[in-house]
Formats: structure tokens, sequence, C-alpha cells
């Protein structure tokens, strides 16, 4: 299945988009985790916080399914 | 407590705002921790619309590279406790205010004299392990806080208030650490602390709707304003306790 990751701030750099500025295509089995995927990806998911899809946050245990849009975010620590 | 001449004068321009609430928000308190660029924005706007009273704390002094975004702060600040400048600022705009300027970073040993009588928090930190010690003071005390950050192009914002709302903790992984140099636009910090003070205006004064139990993610950069929902984790390490 595919799902599509868009990165959020400076997780751009380490995600490495392919379709847009933003967003890589990634080719996956169904049935794990963003965690996972991330890993098979190289991507390490320490540098995620939290992911959302659909309007809504979710851990990194989450399976998404095909065709799925997912956003990852970084920690965001400034003021 | 109702308004002077005084204060329907200076404040014209919002009284006739739907759901204003100009007396609420003069008698309400509100705590700000960390008066950088975050809370600089914050603090400024939160004086000018007259909310009564307003505790400030941090324990920095000004240093030249805070120049960028805290605008509170101007070249002959630097060097000089910061609270103490934003003080003398904030007075300079609306002397109506009543503010409290305690040059101390929050920890552990004075979280609860911080908090103590205060209706809001505003976040103005640069750090997220002292936003963890006043998220975790912020459900303890069941006051609401007003959750901002920025870093690069972006920025969050959120307004958490367990058990209504998730925490900071619901959706922060325990583990993630502040890089040794945040990259910061000055112009962020000031989009993110309007925000806030927008999000504690509201739930001061009873306005609906509020951010509460969603986050707005701001990327700068592509121009966007995503807003999504947040639910409690009933494994929080910290609200769910």
């Amino acid at each position: 299945m595919v799902i599509y990751l868009k990165a959020g701030s400076e997780l751009r750099l380490r995600l490495k988009p392919d379709i847009d500025y933003y967003t890589r295509r990634v080719e996956t089995e169904q049935g794990k985790s963003i965690k996972e995927i991330l890993a098979d990806i190289g991507v390490n998911p320490g540098f995620v916080a939290f992911i959302y899809t659909e309007g809504k946050v979710k851990g990194l245990d989450y399976i998404p399914s095909d065709g799925q849009n997912i956003t990852l975010q970084p920690p965001v620590s400034g003021g | 407590m109702g308004l002077s001449d005084l204060d329907k004068d200076r404040y014209f321009k919002q009284l006739s705002v739907r759901d204003w609430d100009q007396e609420r928000l003069k008698s309400a308190k509100v705590l700000i921790v960390g008066i950088g660029g975050l809370g600089s924005v914050s603090a400024l706007y939160l004086t000018a619309a007259g909310v009564g009273k307003m505790r400030l704390c941090d324990g920095d002094k000004v240093k030249r590279s805070n120049l960028n975004r805290q605008i509170l702060y101007i070249e002959e600040s630097i060097g000089k406790i910061k609270v103490e400048e934003a003080k003398k600022r904030l007075v300079s705009l609306n002397p109506d205010v009543e503010i409290e300027a305690v040059p101390e970073s929050i920890g552990d040993q004075n979280a609860d004299e911080l908090t103590k009588d205060c209706d809001i928090i505003i976040d103005g930190l640069d750090n997220i392990e002292s936003r963890f010690l006043l998220n975790k003071q912020a459900v303890r005390m069941q006051i609401p806080y007003v959750y901002g950050a920025v870093q690069g192009w972006q920025g969050y914002v959120g307004l958490f208030y367990p058990p209504q709302t998730a925490c900071l903790a619901c959706i922060l992984p325990q583990d993630a650490q502040t890089p040794d140099t945040v990259p910061i636009p000055g112009v962020l910090p000031g989009a993110i602390g309007i925000l806030q003070a927008t999000e504690a205006l509201k739930f001061i004064m009873g306005v609906e709707k509020t951010l509460a139990g969603r986050l707005l993610i701001y990327d700068s950069q592509n121009l966007t304003f995503d807003i999504v929902e947040i639910e409690r984790n009933p494994n929080c390490s910290c609200c769910s306790l």
C-alpha cells in the first residue's frame, strides 16, 4: 500500500520529500505502525513528537491505511 | 467593579465587540511564565486590553540576541533584569494594570507560589523541560494553560485544561528535548504570542470558541494554519493520575 508523509517544519530535511516541498510517497505493508514505517525509510522516530491525520492528533503507534495522508510534527521548543 | 469614564475612553474600540466583557477582564489575574519572544507579545496585548492583574516570571537578564523578537526590550535594556524592564514598559502603556514582576525561573520550589491565585497561565518559555513542569503544575492546580512554542518557521498554540481537555504531556513524548540552538525568526513568536493572548482573553471572558482540546499549528513558510483535535491520553503520566 501507499501512504503520503508530510513533514512539519525542519522535519522536512529528514523526510526527504519527493512529491512536493513537504510530502514523500512511501510504499509500505498493511498493518505497520508509523513508528515502524519511519524506521523502514531511515527516519529516526525520535525526531517526531506526534502525528496528525484527518484533523486528529495520533501517537506514533498509529497504523495507517492505504492512501492516507499523515503529517509528522517535531517537538517545537523555542519561545 | 465598574468601569470608570477613563476606562470607557481607553477601551472604547473593544467595548462594543460582541461578547466582550471588560469588567470580567479587569477582575482577572494572568500569570505569564517567561517574558521572552512569546511572553513579551502576550504581555503587551493583555496590558493594552486591560487585564486586571499580571504576574510576570522570568529569571533572565536581557541579551542583545533577544532583541530580534523580544519586543518589550530596547538596546538600553541589555544586561538588565527582564521582568523589571518589562514591567516599566507595560506600566507606561497602561498604568491601570497591576503588574507583579518576579525575577525567578519556574521550578519545583516556587511553582506553587507563582501560580497562586491565577486564573490562567500563559506559556512564554523557551524549552520543553520547563514546559512539562508548568503543564504539571497547571494540571495539579486546575488552572487553564495557554501553550505556545516556536521553532524555525513553525509555531504551536493550544489551550490545556484537564479534565475537560488533554494536557501537554498527552501529546509530547516525555523524552522530548530542546536542541542546543533553536532557530527563531523574530516575527514568529509575534504571531504565536498574539494568538496566545487572544485565547487567554476569550477564556477569561467566556467567549466561544477557544482552542480547548485542539492544537493550532502555524507554518509560516507554507502559510498554513492547521487546527487538529487532541484526545486525552488515558495513560498520560501527568493528567490521568
